[in-house]
This record gives C-alpha cells, sequence and structure tokens, in this order.
C-alpha cells in the first residue's frame, strides 16, 4: 500500500468517528504507567508481554476545543467528497499513468534535407490486479498505447505480469512471467529502456533484425545468487536469466504459423558489492530461433504460413558503473530465403548470414545516475543536472557473403538531464552505407520528455 | 646550542601552527544527512538547531568556505552511496549502516556519537495471529526493513528467546508497506519505528517495545567524515565538529525538549508518539551525550561481530577501523563540555 493510501486510511479513521477522541478522554481517568530507565529495566524473558499501548496524549483537552476540531474534521470530510466527486479521477484499480514523447529536428547531407520530426509518444498505463504483501507475489498489468511517425496510436506493450516466486526479500531469488504483448529480451541494445540509451537512434542490428519488435506470448524471467549489500539498499543478481516463446508474427498481429519462436537470455553479473570496483560489470548471451515467411527477394512464397528459419544470436559486455559507462554487443543473425521457385514445393532455400555490433562509451558529470541522489528531501523541483558526452561505433553488414556491403555509423553525442523525465540530445553522426554508396552526416538534437 | 634545543620544541610547535594555518581550504563543505517523510530539506534535534542559527556558515564565513546539505530520503544507505560517489564530505546515520559500509570498504570514520540514547523499536502484532509471546513469533510472518537498526535489533531481541531469523518468515517492507500489510493480515507482525497508527486504531497491539527493555535499542548514532576530507583538512574537521557539538550541548539541556519534539513534528513526525517514544528514555544530557566512550566502542564492536554473526556483513573487522579519535576530545576540551559529561 502506498503512503498516499495509508495517509487516506489515516484520514478515513479520523473522519468516521471520534473513537480515539474519547478513548484519549478514558485513558486520562486511568493509571499511567512509570517510565522504566536503565536501571530498573524489567527482566527479560518470554512470558506473556501482550498489553495495552503506554503512550501518553499530553494535556487536557476543553470541550469547545474538541467541538472545533470536531467542527474541522467535517468541513475537511465535505471538502473531500466533493472533490472525489467532482475532480477526482477513479479507477477500478490501483493505477500509475505515465507518458514519454520525443521531438526532433535533423539536419543530414546527401541527400540534404532538415525538419522537425515528432517520431514517438507513448502513454502508459500500470497498475496491481492484486496485491500479495506476505510474500509478494503480486499480479500487475501494463498497457501502453503509442504513436511512431506513421502517426498511428497503437498498443505497444499489453501485458500481465505475474510474481511467481516470492518478491520481497531482497535476499532470494525472483521468477516472473509476463504473458501479453511485451518487448523481448534479446540482448542490451533493443531492452535498455529509453532514459538509459545514450544515443537517439538504436543501433542497425536491433531494428534490422526486429530484436527492438514488440511480440506476443509469454516470457518467465528471474534470477539467481542475489548478492545484497544492506549499506547502500543494493541487490545484484549472479545469474539474470529469461525464456520467451512468442508468435514470431510481431506487436498487434495474430499467429500467422503453427510454429512458435523461441528466445533466451542469460546474463552473468559480477557478485560484487556496492563500493566495489567491478559493481556493473555483466556478460550476456541471447539467442532467438523461430519461423518466417520465405521470401524470393520481395515475392513472399509461404503466404503467410510461416516456412523460413529465422534464427539471432547474440552476446554482450557491459560495465557501468556511474560516472563510466562501456557497453559492447555482438550479434549474428541466420534468415532463410528463397534463391528460386516461386512455390514452397520447388523453393531453393540459401541461409544469409548477417552480422552487427556496436560499442559505447560514456562518462556522466552529475547525480542523474545515482539512485539515492535522486532521493532528496528538497521542497524544490530540483534535479541533479548531468552532462553525459558519449562516443559510439555501430557496424552492420547485412550479408556476410557478399563483399563491401556495410554500414558504419558513428556517432559522438551529448546527453543533458536537467529534470526527472526529461533530457536533451545532442548526437552527430557519421554514416557510411557501402551497399547504396551512400556517406551521410547528420544531426540530430531531440527532446525526449515524459510525465 | 643548549638553548637552541631547549626552543626546538618551540619552534615546532609554532611550525605546526604555522603548516595548521596554511592549511588548504575547501571551497565548500558537503553535510549529508536523512531526509524526512514530507522531503522538506531540514533536520530536527541538535543537527536542526546548529542549522537553523546557521552556526556552521557563521563559522566558515570569514574563510569563504561553502556549506552544503543534502537529506537523503533513503537515510544512512543514501548516504553510503553518496560517499561512495564522493558526493559528501560528513554525515550522521546509525550504527548499522556505518558498521555495513565500512565492512564493504566505505573509507569514512565515525568522529562522534550523534548521542547516547539510541532509538526504540516496536513489535506490533496482529489479535488474530495468536502472537502471546516473543516465542510465539517462531513461524510467523514478520514485516520489517533489512538493513536497518531495526532489522539488527530485531535480531538481538530474537537471539535472547532463543531465535534467529531463520526461525521466523521474515519479510522485507519498508515502513509505509510494514503498516499496509499488518492492516489486511498479510504479515502476522511488523517491526517498526515509533510511528504506530495501527495500534492507536485498535488494528493491532503492542507484543514488544523497547522503552521497558532498553538493552535492546539501537546503539548511539554516528557523525562520520571522509577519511580524504579529514586527512586533507584536519583543521577544518575539527571546526566542523566543534559547531556540531555545540548542537548536541543545545539539546542536552531539559529546556530545550519541547522546541525538539516540535521540530521532529514539522518534519513529519506525530507529536503523541515522539512523546510517548520519550517513554523510559535517559534524561536528555545522557542521551545527547555525544561523547565516544570505551563503552561506545564496545557497543560498536558486539555490532560488529553480531552482524558478521548473522551474514549481514561478509567482513569481519575491529572497530579501531571505523572511529578516528584525534577530533573530539580535544574538541570537547576546548569547548569545555568534557566537565559537562563526565566520563
Amino acid at each position: 500500500m502506498s503512503k498516499r493510501k495509508l495517509t487516506i486510511l489515516v484520514l478515513g479513521a479520523l473522519l468516521i468517528g471520534n473513537a480515539n477522541l474519547r478513548a484519549a478522554e478514558t485513558a486520562e481517568t486511568e493509571p499511567r504507567q512509570q517510565p522504566v530507565s536503565d536501571s530498573t529495566a524489567v527482566p527479560f524473558g518470554s512470558e506473556d508481554l501482550s498489553e495495552k499501548d503506554t503512550s501518553e496524549a499530553g494535556g487536557n483537552v476543553s470541550q469547545a476545543e474538541l467541538d472545533g476540531v470536531r467542527a474541522e474534521i467535517a468541513t475537511l470530510r465535505d471538502q473531500l467528497t466533493q472533490r472525489l466527486d467532482k475532480t477526482i479521477a477513479n479507477s477500478k484499480r490501483s493505477l500509475s499513468i505515465s507518458g514519454s514523447t520525443q521531438t526532433r529536428y535533423s539536419v543530414s547531407t546527401s541527400p540534404n534535407k532538415n525538419g522537425f520530426l515528432f517520431n514517438s509518444a507513448i502513454l502508459s498505463l500500470k497498475g496491481y490486479l492484486k496485491r500479495d504483501y506476505e510474500e509478494g507475489k503480486s499480479i500487475s498489468y501494463t498497457l501502453g498505447l503509442g504513436s511512431n511517425t506513421s502517426y498511428n496510436l497503437q498498443p505497444t506493450d499489453a501485458y500481465l505480469q505475474y510474481s511467481i516466486g516470492q518478491s520481497l526479500d531482497i535476499d532470494k531469488p525472483y521468477l516472473n512471467v509476463n504473458i501479453g504483448q511485451q518487448k523481448k529480451n534479446f540482448g542490451l541494445e533493443a531492452t535498455t529502456t529509453e532514459d538509459k540509451q545514450p544515443a537517439i537512434n538504436l543501433a542497425q542490428f536491433a531494428s534490422k533484425l526486429g530484436l527492438s519488435a514488440r511480440d506476443i506470448g509469454i516470457r518467465f524471467y528471474g534470477d539467481l545468487f542475489p548478492v545484497v549489500d544492506l549499506g547502500y539498499n543494493y541487490r545484484i543478481p549472479l545469474i539474470e536469466y529469461s525464456l520467451g516463446l512468442y508468435n514470431g508474427s510481431g506487436p498487434n498481429t495474430a499467429d500467422t504459423n503453427q510454429d512458435k519462436d523461441i528466445e533466451g537470455r542469460i546474463v552473468i553479473n559480477a557478485p560484487a558489492g556496492y563500493y566495489s570496483p567491478y559493481r556493473g560489470l555483466a556478460l550476456g548471451g541471447s539467442f532467438y530461433r523461430g519461423k518466417q515467411d520465405l521470401y524470393k527477394g520481395t515475392t513472399l512464397i509461404t503466404k503467410g504460413e510461416g516456412e523460413a528459419k529465422k534464427i539471432r544470436y547474440g552476446t554482450d559486455l557491459s560495465y557501468v558503473s556511474a560516472p563510466f559507462g562501456f557497453t559492447a554487443e555482438y550479434v549474428i543473425g541466420k534468415d532463410e530465403k528463397a534463391l528460386s521457385g516461386l512455390t514452397l514445393a520447388n523453393a531453393v532455400r540459401a541461409t544469409t548470414e548477417s552480422k552487427g555490433y556496436t560499442v559505447t562509451l560514456f562518462y556522466e558529470w552529475g547525480e542523474q545516475f545515482y539512485k539515492n541522489s535522486r532521493n532528496q528531501s528538497r521542497n524544490d523541483d530540483w534535479w541533479p543536472t548531468t552532462f553525459q558526452p558519449f562516443l559510439r561505433y555501430d557496424h552492420w553488414d547485412p550479408d556476410t557473403a557478399v563483399a563491401s556491403n556495410e554500414s558504419n555509423i558513428t556517432t559522438l553525442g551529448f546527453n543533458v538531464f536537467f529534470a526527472e523525465t526529461t533530457k536533451f540530445q545532442l548526437n552527430y553522426s557519421i554514416s557510411d552505407d557501402k551497399a547504396v554508396n551512400l556517406k551521410q552526416n547528420t544531426f540530430a538534437a531531440q527532446f525526449q520528455f515524459g510525465f | 646550542m643548549k638553548k637552541w634545543i631547549k626552543a626546538l620544541p618551540i619552534v615546532a610547535l609554532l611550525f605546526m601552527t604555522v603548516v595548521a594555518q596554511a592549511e588548504e581550504k575547501p571551497k565548500v563543505i558537503r553535510i549529508g544527512g536523512g531526509g524526512n517523510s514530507l522531503k522538506i530539506p531540514a533536520a530536527s534535534g541538535a543537527s536542526g538547531w546548529v542549522n537553523d542559527q546557521g552556526l556552521l556558515e557563521k563559522e566558515f564565513a570569514k574563510d569563504g568556505i561553502k556549506i552544503e546539505r543534502t537529506y537523503y530520503t533513503a537515510m544512512g544507505p543514501g548516504q553510503n552511496e553518496a560517499i561512495a560517489s564522493g558526493l559528501i564530505d560528513f554525515g550522521s546515520a546509525g550504527d548499522l549502516v556505518t558498521v555495513v559500509g565500512r565492512a564493504g570498504g566505505l573509507p569514512y570514520k565515525i568522529i562522534s556519537t550523534s548521542g547516547a540514547g539510541g532509538s526504540n523499536i516496536y513489535i506490533q502484532v496482529n489479535p488474530a495471529s495468536g502472537i502471546k509471546s516473543l516465542k510465539d513469533l517462531k513461524g510467523k510472518r514478520i514485516g520489517y526493513q533489512k538493513g536497518t537498526y531495526l532489522h539488527l535489533a530485531f535480531n538481538r531481541v530474537l537471539e535472547a528467546v532463543g531465535l534467529t531469523e531463520k526461525d521466523i518468515r521474515g519479510v522485507n517492507l519498508v515502513n509505509a508497506d510494514a503498516q499496509a500489510a499488518l492492516a489486511t493480515n498479510s504479515v502476522d507482525a511488523i517491526v517498526s519505528s515509533s510511528d504506530r497508527p495501527l495500534v492507536d486504531q485498535g488494528v493491532a497491539t503492542l507484543l514488544f517495545d523497547t522503552r521497558k527493555y532498553p538493552q535492546f535499542k539501537s546503539g548511539p548514532g554516528s557523525i562520520f567524515v571522509t577519511e580524504a576530507f579529514a586527512n586533507k583538512y584536519p583543521e577544518i574537521t575539527k571546526r566542523v565538529l566543534k559547531t556540531l557539538l555545540k548542537g548536541y550541548y543545545w539539546a542536552s539541556k531539559p529546556e530545550n525538549q519541547e522546541a525538539i519534539i516540535q521540530s521532529s513534528v514539522k518534519l513529519g513526525g506525530t507529536y503523541k508518539h515522539i512523546k510517548a517514544d520519550l517513554i523510559g528514555a535517559l534524561p536528555p544530557k545522557e542521551r545527547y551525550d555525544p561523547t565516544v566512550t570505551p563503552k561506545v566502542l564496545k557497543d560498536y564492536q558486539e555490532i560488529i561481530d553480531f552482524a558478521f554473526k548473522r551474514g549481514i556483513i561478509r567482513r569481519h573487522y575491529n572497530v579501531s577501523e571505523l572511529f578516528d579519535l584525534r577530533f573530539q576530545a580535544p574538541v570537547l576540551k576546548e569547548l569545555g563540555y568534557d566537565k559537562y559529561w563526565v566520563h
């Protein structure tokens, strides 16, 4: 239960009646327990210790003062009731509303073009359907609605999450399941949340291999052997794992075949305490195996039946320990295609192997990424302004059997985090797409803001 | 020649004084502290009075040194993270937090306690749980926040009745969630600080509290400084401590107790519960005694031993690693407080 609800509970108890006030009046007539000092400490044992609270309420209150307090409470109650009826939104279950938007201006050479772009807007609704305080085996929901550059509003996330294992004891492992439309859990680039992504654009392989696209299915994920550093409320599991089963047809689409795509990921974290130079060091491995429509060039052969193999392997290494960060990721894709033939029976197949990798270095001045520094007792809209320069190299080879068809993008960027949910990004990219012999430089400035 | 030798100590003293005066000065002194439930950037008690009076600002204004205060809502763990990240120079926290922080290698030292009083813990139970005594906690679902003084004190209470944490079903809950869990019968009991509205509402009963068994209260809190700051600016460190100890002297006066309570109320405490928490407490003079006595060192060593034994820390160490005693005794003497707090 949130503090707000607890406050309402307490206020409600006050509003319901004056039983407590009467109890306090009664308590005054009862003999007060004498304070106990160190020297007169009660001998300690396992005897029955249940008893009434010994707290004292202070001085006497006159009838006039009591009537005044009652009148104030009645007024507050009326005001609260009116506001609840007229101006406060209600939901059947707990609800947290958030959203994010990106607005960008970019200039590029070859061809020369520039313009403003509103390239993403996401509204997200989250909450608990069932809250388990005993072990934290709660059920929660997430519903996201998003619009991209096509300006069509569509569901993004739409899933239930259930904590199969306990989730309250930080010393013990966690196990969860997500059911519905969700992001796949492959590698770093496609899964890192936007606020932690230094660059405006994802690495090329994330979109080219369909890693960043959502899908409909079920995913189990959890961790093992957690290391807890209680001095910082810091928890890091030695092993994190994820295993998912998806339609493989993409978001907002019914399954197009009988096969299901399977995805797995395992991450080994350095089992280090918070004040260790190894904190933030992690090595990950991911795989994805499924079926997709068979194409010959752009000609669809399997007519939505999903007969071509689709395989992805990836490994990643990261060291993110503020103020320094380093990430590297290497991904291989294998996609079956038809070389000839126009039917499934006479198609001659071949597998195209693609590969991509990216390396990112970043550094931060400021406290944005220190969890506790963000949570201070302040009565203004303070936020630890943080500056983050970064450098990223992104390589993509769509067919390793073909020479000189790679695309390389080097991005130099600078991010400014100046409010809790807002960052300003400057990216300068030098790209060279050898497949189409296109070299271009792009400058982009983007506000990413949310609520 | 002999005269020259005789003058050597005086020359050395003068030299040390000159060195001390020539000590490099920081541009800012960064002081961390615990936040409050209302997220108001202020402290109560001794620190609150020092802040309200602007004593640190006055002390260092002549040197052009700025005072920068940060109040972390995550309390001690928040300050530990700040120390680890080089964001603060001084801080104050509970006993277990600094013991755990130092075990993990944090480069700070305690230079004073924040009073000998310690903090109370309360064990509230759901009447339907059937818990009548501490031994009845065995096998029950108990909510409390790990890593805090509540965790440590509760462990000690359990041990006193022949139980350990493994004998109960511990549920890691922050105070607000723990209260809600108890009210909804999701846990059988909770370990909390002074805030206990559920008992007032008749939802829970009070099984145990350290007002009656003060031997299980938390140990003295700490005032700490980073080793780097203390070594680079020993004179500044001494002056900061001197100013803070004036606050403890003020807080130890009986006539200031009501002001301390009122300042706590302004930061989110409940008047009734703050008053109730003082039942059985040491007199103000003893409660706010900041002296690092042999007993304090013994208490801290016991905390280190206990935390290691219970697996709360993974490295055992000697209490001398945690304390820097260079500063407090001279400061107490300069202020004349060594005659006020006599040991």
